[in-house]
């Protein structure tokens, strides 16, 4: 059963087209990621699946049936900043949240405690900082544990730490077997986390699917040594490989994708009297997948 | 909608300025009252005037049965007040997003509408509670004895504060900013209906007396001098009014909700 169905989605902004007929599906047990630069329109399209916005045309499901707030209810978001009543405090805004979702109230020290808040659950939201007040945000998402998370942004204005908890916590949270929806203008961070990703650039879906098939064609193998010359000239004659470079301090041997065997490549050069001090697989980047994809619309 | 309405108590139970507001606005009921009745005792207790008072105006009007106009017809000049605490309580909302987020988790439009359309009843209910407690306390204090004649008009002053209230609901849902929406709702109740109103009676024949808050004003007149006002103009048919009110508070509920619920949040 596809979680989330989208259906020829148009949206516009009076003259302005935010989503020109965008249409995929999620499927349940995936980390669909959306990715796309500023202003693509992914905050658009996760407002409409949610109701705060009104698509001008096409239609969604979700949980494979006509959208209703039961759905909402199952679904823990964060979308764009965190919205809560400044002037209460984080227990006091999660207790309005699991009213509102139908969730027990009983849960609220549990999510409080997963993002680390449990020591400041008393203070006014309009005390906290930026982080504290995203990891609130995420909070509210779990409240109830649904089994759909939808996620705008979920690193934004957190530091590193945090960066990489919310991370780890999105792949545990898959693994339990949630769904989870992400957007994202961080390559990497789609790279990292997702199984599925589709990439909307200025309304327009590019391409939606499995994150190996749309990303991945080849793989790239980064190779070091004392002498690069000479490991260049030998890895030339090296029989599987399409090509290879030399890119700065290190040589790049491209490989189709699944071919590169590391061990094997270790064998022949030290038969060839090179030893390397660095060699390492490398997927060819998001980033550079990106460019080449909106390029080349 | 019990539950809803649970919910929207935890949103106002520590919203600090909206009690101090409500709080100022009971007091200033009460106040305003205290100001017009320490007038009347005055003016009736002159020893130069002695009987003349009554002789011109009648007996006191803060006495039973005129009391229940008398408080209705001098509160109403705070129904700003009411309003602007409709108004802060939605549009405290849009500034902090939270409408958007109630969405998210799960009401539908509909819900988030109709609790504030709630809100606006009870605001006005328990302004029609103070107003009661106020004349009963004034109608005690001219000496006179209870009487129920008249108390009617704490059910247009009821009618009255919805309008104002549904009013305020209405542009804070149009406006979404609180600034703007104070602004346009003072400006339109206190100076431009009367601005467009009354050039509109006095050309068409009393029409400007239906304009939407105009129409609930008409229905209390104030209690002293009512002869002399008939002269100016004719009595208005209150059921005619009644209708009117209702109608457009009909209005209000529909246009609030249609809005809100086709809008981007």
């Amino acid at each position: 059963m596809p979680i989330i169905t989208v259906d020829n989605i148009h949206k516009n902004y009076g003259p302005i087209q935010a989503l020109k007929g965008v249409s995929f599906k999620v499927p349940e047990g995936s980390v669909f990621g959306i990715l796309g630069p500023n202003g693509s329109g992914k905050t658009t399209l996760l407002g409409i699946l949610l109701d705060v916005l009104k698509a001008t045309s096409g239609s969604y499901q979700l949980f494979d049936e006509a959208p209703a707030k039961k759905h909402r209810q199952q679904i823990g978001t964060l979308l764009e900043t965190p919205n809560f009543y400044h002037y209460l405090s984080a227990v006091q805004n999660l207790r309005i949240n699991a009213r509102i979702k139908g969730r027990d109230e009983k849960d609220i020290d549990r999510v409080l405690d997963i993002v680390d808040l449990t020591n400041r659950k008393h203070s006014k939201f309009s005390t906290y900082s930026l982080g504290m007040k995203q990891r609130l945000a995420v909070a509210s998402c779990l409240l109830g544990n649904p089994s759909v998370l939808m996620f705008d942004e979920p690193t934004n204005g957190l530091d590193p730490v945090g960066i990489a908890e919310t991370r780890e916590l999105i792949k545990r949270l898959n693994k339990e077997g949630k769904t989870i929806i992400m957007a994202s203008h961080l390559l990497d961070e789609v790279e990292k986390v997702c199984s599925h990703v589709a990439v909307l650039m200025k309304g327009t879906l590019i391409t939606h699917g499995h994150v190996d098939e749309i990303l991945v064609n080849e793989d790239i193998v980064e190779l070091g040594t004392d002498n690069i010359d000479q490991l260049l000239s030998i890895l030339q004659n090296f029989p599987a490989s399409i090509s290879v470079r030399k890119n700065d301090n290190h040589i790049e041997a491209i490989f189709a994708s699944g071919e590169a065997q590391l061990g094997r490549i270790n064998q022949y050069c030290f038969e060839k009297g090179v030893v390397l001090s660095h060699l390492r697989v490398r997927r060819k980047s998001l980033e550079a997948k990106f460019f080449e994809l909106t390029k080349a619309n | 909608m019990l539950h809803l309405l649970k919910i929207e108590w935890l949103k106002l139970k520590n919203y600090r300025t909206f009690w101090i507001l409500s709080a100022l606005y009971l007091i200033s009921i009460f106040g305003i009252n205290y100001i017009v009745y320490r007038i009347q005792e005055n003016i009736y207790n002159a020893k130069q005037a002695k009987g003349m008072a009554e002789l011109v105006i009648g007996s006191r009007p803060y006495s039973f049965p005129t009391v229940w106009q008398m408080t209705s017809y001098v509160s109403s000049y705070l129904l700003f007040l009411p309003g602007l605490l409709l108004i802060i309580s939605i549009t405290n909302e849009y500034s902090y997003k939270t409408h958007r987020q109630n969405i998210i988790d799960g009401w539908s439009r509909k819900d988030f509408i109709s609790v504030k359309l709630v809100l606006a009843v009870i605001v006005a209910f328990i302004s029609m509670l103070m107003v009661f407690i106020t004349a009963l306390s004034f109608g005690y204090s001219s000496a006179s004895s209870f009487d129920t004649e008249n108390i009617f008009y704490l059910g247009y002053f009821f009618i009255q504060t919805l309008s104002y209230c549904m009013v305020a609901l209405l542009f804070s849902i149009l406006f979404k900013r609180g600034a703007l929406a104070i602004g346009v709702f003072f400006l339109y109740s206190l100076v431009l209906e009367n601005l467009i109103a009354k050039p509109i009676s006095h050309y068409f024949n009393d029409a400007g007396r239906f304009f939407p808050l105009e129409s609930t004003d008409t229905l209390i007149p104030l209690p002293v001098f009512e002869s002399m006002q008939r002269q100016i103009s004719a009595a208005p048919n209150y059921t005619v009014f009644l209708i009117v009110a209702i109608i457009y508070l009909v209005l209000y509920t529909f246009l609030s909700i249609k809005k809100f619920e086709s809008d981007d949040l």
